[in-house]
């Protein structure tokens, strides 16, 4: 059970969610990928997409406009 | 979501702050916000002896600021989506918010075309562009403009509306955008009487569906009717797109 | 996470985002109130080019005397400029809305292709918003609801741009 973590910090719009499609592409069944994201927009779409595929996830704030998005691949 | 208890498993936990921290930073947040509040209530009373619907306008612009930031709504990714992540939520919410308003400036407009648009045309109501809403010309130059438009909105990481939003959030990126938004207007005001005097690039008249379609039977039926089927189109793209991942 | 469960009127009044549809029902409400009270429907691009004009006269450069402008700048007053208040208005009440959320942070500058992608998006912005009249919101939002063609014909358009700028974006913005 693998754990990634990928620094999106600064990042412009659409580059959290892209990036994460790739992360996960390349992760195995029950690895998890945690995101480190300052984009409230990412906060929305980037476990919105988790979720629609079927992954496990979670979102945690960690400080003021800062979150981690937790995302355990399911299948 | 979880509490305190993750229920996925795993070993890194990246503590930024410790939570007095946390608490204290967040009590500075709130209380600057009110401070906020408060300073924009007083501007908007001295916007309003500027202008005598100040306060109103005043009070909508921040509305309309804070549900963009507050439900994370973005016309850009609502475009860039569909093609780069497969995702069409906000296509959707778009949608929404088009029929929404297409409904109030249907009526909006009705009660001064009259039913069956009798009084467009005539001297209270000369042509469609003196309506409610934008009813403006449309050309080559509209095609031109909004690709450039949308072009430039992905790359920059926000359109219009998301450029002013995210300046808001604090995000440096989009301050730099809005001088060269504004050096980009510039430009295109100068290019636009150009443009305007060539009849192959621009033509003067707006085309008013009503009119265009022969009465607002036809015109509410397309209209409502090509946004459903977008919005049916939009919905079984996502899912599909969800569904092959 | 705790503060979850120690503010929850916080959390679910302040901090809580909204759903995309709960946006929209509202963005389209508060545009039509926009012009049900002054005549006016939103817009955001508008004052740009005059702000630049303005701009221009400040450094020396009398942009007033411009085909482009023929006079206006003269005239121009801030304040009784509906789609400047409200230009400002989105700035401020985004701004309030994360302040109150407690989830104000500035990003600042990762690398030189985010300076880039603000440079040459903001400019084809700025163009592309002045040939046809107007961005997302005065060319899209409150033309296409208006029933003038030209909102179908710019959504279309920006569409297509999106779709070419993706492109640019993946391969040299990312």
């Amino acid at each position: 059970m693998a754990e990634q973590t990928l620094d999106c910090l600064g990042e412009a719009c659409p580059v959290p969610l892209i990036k994460t499609q790739k992360a996960m592409e390349k992760m195995a069944v029950g690895d998890v990928l945690i995101v480190n994201i300052d984009h409230s927009c990412a906060m929305k779409n980037v476990p919105d997409w988790a979720r629609s595929v079927g992954h496990n996830v979670e979102i945690e704030e960690v400080a003021e406009g800062e979150w981690n998005i937790i995302i355990e691949k399911t299948k | 979501m979880s509490d305190t208890t993750s229920t996925i498993k795993r070993t890194t936990s990246r503590v930024k702050e410790t939570p007095e921290q946390r608490a204290r930073k967040q009590k500075i947040q709130l209380t600057a916000g009110i401070i906020v509040a408060a300073l924009l209530v007083l501007l908007g009373f001295y916007i309003q002896t500027q202008n005598p619907r100040g306060a109103f306008i005043w009070m909508i612009g921040l509305a309309l600021g804070y549900t963009l930031q507050r439900s994370r709504f973005c016309f850009t990714a609502s475009m860039r989506d569909p093609v780069l992540t497969g995702s069409t939520e906000l296509t959707k919410a778009v949608i929404i918010a088009l029929a929404l308003a297409s409904l109030g400036y249907m009526a909006l407009q009705m009660k001064l075309t009259g039913v069956d648009l009798k009084n467009l045309g005539t001297d209270a109501l000369k042509d469609a562009s003196k309506l409610p809403g934008h009813v403006r010309a449309v050309g080559v130059h509209t095609v031109i403009g909004g690709f450039i438009f949308g072009i430039g909105a992905v790359i920059a990481g926000g359109c219009a509306s998301g450029t002013l939003m995210r300046m808001g959030e604090g995000f440096i990126q989009q301050w730099i955008a809005i001088i060269f938004f504004i050096a980009g207007s510039v430009i295109g005001m100068v290019l636009l009487p150009i443009v305007q005097v060539n009849p192959i690039l621009y033509q003067a008249k707006p085309i008013y569906l009503p009119q265009l379609l022969g009465g607002w039977v036809p015109a509410i039926i397309v209209q409502f009717g090509l946004l459903f089927v977008l919005y049916v189109l939009a919905d079984w793209y996502g899912k599909k797109k969800s569904g092959e991942l | 996470m705790d503060e979850k469960k120690k503010y929850p009127f916080h959390e679910k009044y302040f901090k809580k985002e909204w759903s995309y549809v709960t946006g929209s029902v509202l963005l389209a409400m508060l545009a039509l109130a926009l012009v049900i009270v002054t005549g006016g429907s939103w817009g955001v691009t508008g004052p740009l080019g005059m702000w630049g004009g303005k701009f221009l006269q400040l450094i020396g450069i009398n942009a007033d005397s411009w085909k482009a402008y023929n006079g206006s700048l003269a005239k121009y007053n801030f304040w009784t400029d509906q789609t400047a208040i409200t230009d400002l208005g989105i700035v401020l009440g985004a701004f309030l809305s994360v302040l109150l959320a407690t989830q104000f942070k500035i990003k600042k500058i990762k690398s030189m292709k985010n300076v880039w992608a603000a440079v040459l998006g903001g400019l084809l912005m700025g163009i592309g918003a002045r040939l046809s009249l107007g961005c997302n919101i005065g060319a899209f939002f409150t033309a296409l609801p208006a029933f003038s063609l030209h909102g179908w014909v710019f959504w279309i358009s920006i569409f297509s741009g999106a779709a070419v700028g993706s492109q640019l974006l993946k391969k040299y913005f990312m």
